[in-house]
């Protein structure tokens, strides 16, 4: 079967539409046949061809009308819930299809932003980046940096609970607590977590990359920015921030980045 | 394709053609196909131009039922026996349905349309992640990492992390200081000029 897209417009040509007409009647009228099997269901269809009236049924003419007495039986309430006509069946799929259509959006675009941190990471320019994508690219790191963090201390205490309380301060060397940046967010670091937390979970959201709970929500993005602005933002006072001339046209790390 | 239900997501299956034994895959399944037999009964309907009229019982006896034009006079149709009669207002109810039916089709293929574009964007950016994995260490998953080199990638992102905060707050500084007084002094400038070319 050819996998054409297909025009959702009345087919002009004569000969086409005809062809067009046997095809799909037969493959409808298959595919009632095989919903009513395969769910042990009752169900009719009932097509008139525009110069035919006698028109093409499933099952039969006699089982059509088994099940038509059978749906006028039927409360008219309970009829017009799932009563169904092309205006309002073509609207309920292109809400569908406009919510598939904003999730694969949002998807995209954390994926964009994951792979524009790596890229900046080693050494791609900040410059040509807006306020939004600025935005969105430091909340993903943030995300990153958390699943790391949390992903460290997990290992942490793992290494802890094999080993036992001797190499507690081993397992501290491995993985020291991050300087007290002035706005990263302070996990727990250096405090046991508890020991029983699954590690599972912990692989689990550190193995996605970018979070798997976050999402590129109005709010968050929002609050990003606002942490960027309160009075721990300095610039040109810290001996760690950059001049504000340089920023990122180099590298700031050693070339082990580099391939 | 839409994954339902991602636990008992088997994926595609030969379908034999008896009654479904488990419930819960006998429910997803009449969902699905009952969706997707009204698909091609609104498709048939349009590309073809016939008048179509589908009944389904539930599983639980839920009375579903697609029309084009619409279930009832399908049901009268047949049962009557008789030609409809086409009078001129029929006919004129019909044509304003049909525009109605075509505009919603010209934006359903615009949406799906939309939704291809953002899928096979999603299916380069996967590519990409995929290779990028393969070339550089660094973005590996975090738990395929050695914690020495964990501990690196946390520095860099952290300075990283400094660096796109300093961009955001220099751009905002000088968003803010490029208001109000030059703006105001390069109107009135301008403001000037046709006056002066005037006078000569």
């Amino acid at each position: 079967m050819t996998r054409r897209k297909v025009k959702l417009c009345y087919i002009a040509d004569d000969s086409k539409r005809k062809v067009s007409l046997k095809k799909r009647k037969k493959g409808l009228l298959k595919k009632v046949s095989e919903l009513s099997t395969l769910c042990g269901i009752d169900a009719c269809a009932i097509v008139y061809s525009p110069f035919n009236n006698q028109p093409d049924v499933w099952p039969s003419h006699n089982g059509v009308q088994r099940i038509v007495s059978q749906y006028k039986r039927m409360p008219e309430m309970e009829k017009s819930k799932w009563k169904m006509d092309q205006d309002s069946f073509l609207r309920q799929r292109i809400m569908k299809s406009n919510d598939q259509l904003l999730k694969q959006r949002k998807d995209n675009r954390e994926k964009e932003m994951t792979d524009l941190m790596f890229q900046t990471l080693v050494g791609r320019s900040l410059d040509p980046f807006d306020m939004m994508d600025l935005n969105d690219l430091g909340w993903t790191i943030e995300q990153y940096l958390n699943d790391i963090y949390k992903y460290q201390s997990d290992t942490n205490n793992m290494m802890a609970m094999v080993a036992g309380s001797s190499s507690s301060s081993a397992a501290a060397l491995l993985a020291p607590p991050p300087p007290p940046a002035a706005q990263a967010p302070t996990p727990d670091h250096g405090v046991m977590r508890n020991v029983g937390e699954s590690y599972q979970g912990a692989a689990a959201a550190a193995a996605t990359g970018s979070s798997s709970t976050g999402r590129f929500d109005q709010m968050d993005t929002q609050q990003w920015i606002m942490n960027l602005m309160s009075p721990q933002a300095s610039f040109g006072g810290d001996d760690m921030m950059l001049p504000i001339g340089d920023t990122c046209h180099t590298p700031l790390w050693p070339n082990n980045f580099l391939p | 394709m839409e994954k339902m239900i991602k636990k008992s997501c088997i994926g595609r299956q030969k379908n034999v053609l008896v009654k479904i034994p488990k419930k819960n895959h006998l429910q997803v399944t009449f969902s699905k196909r009952r969706t997707g037999l009204f698909k091609k009964a609104s498709e048939l309907a349009t590309l073809c131009g016939v008048e179509i009229g589908i009944i389904v019982f539930s599983p639980a006896n839920k009375a579903f039922s697609f029309g084009h034009p619409d279930v009832e006079s399908i049901i009268d149709r047949f049962l009557s026996r008789n030609p409809q009669h086409d009078s001129g207002v029929n006919r004129l109810i019909e044509a304003h349905r049909n525009a109605n039916i075509h505009e919603l089709n010209m934006e359903l293929t615009q949406v799906l349309n939309q939704l291809e574009v953002e899928r096979k964007r999603g299916e380069s950016l996967d590519k990409m992640k995929k290779a990028g994995r393969k070339q550089c260490w660094w973005e590996s998953p975090i738990t395929e990492l050695g914690s020495c080199e964990l501990e690196q990638l946390r520095m860099a992102l952290e300075e990283l992390k400094k660096n796109v905060a300093e961009q955001a707050t220099t751009r905002i500084l000088v968003e803010s200081t490029n208001t109000s007084p030059f703006f105001k002094v390069n109107a009135y400038e301008n403001e000037t000029k046709p006056n002066d070319q005037i006078r000569l």
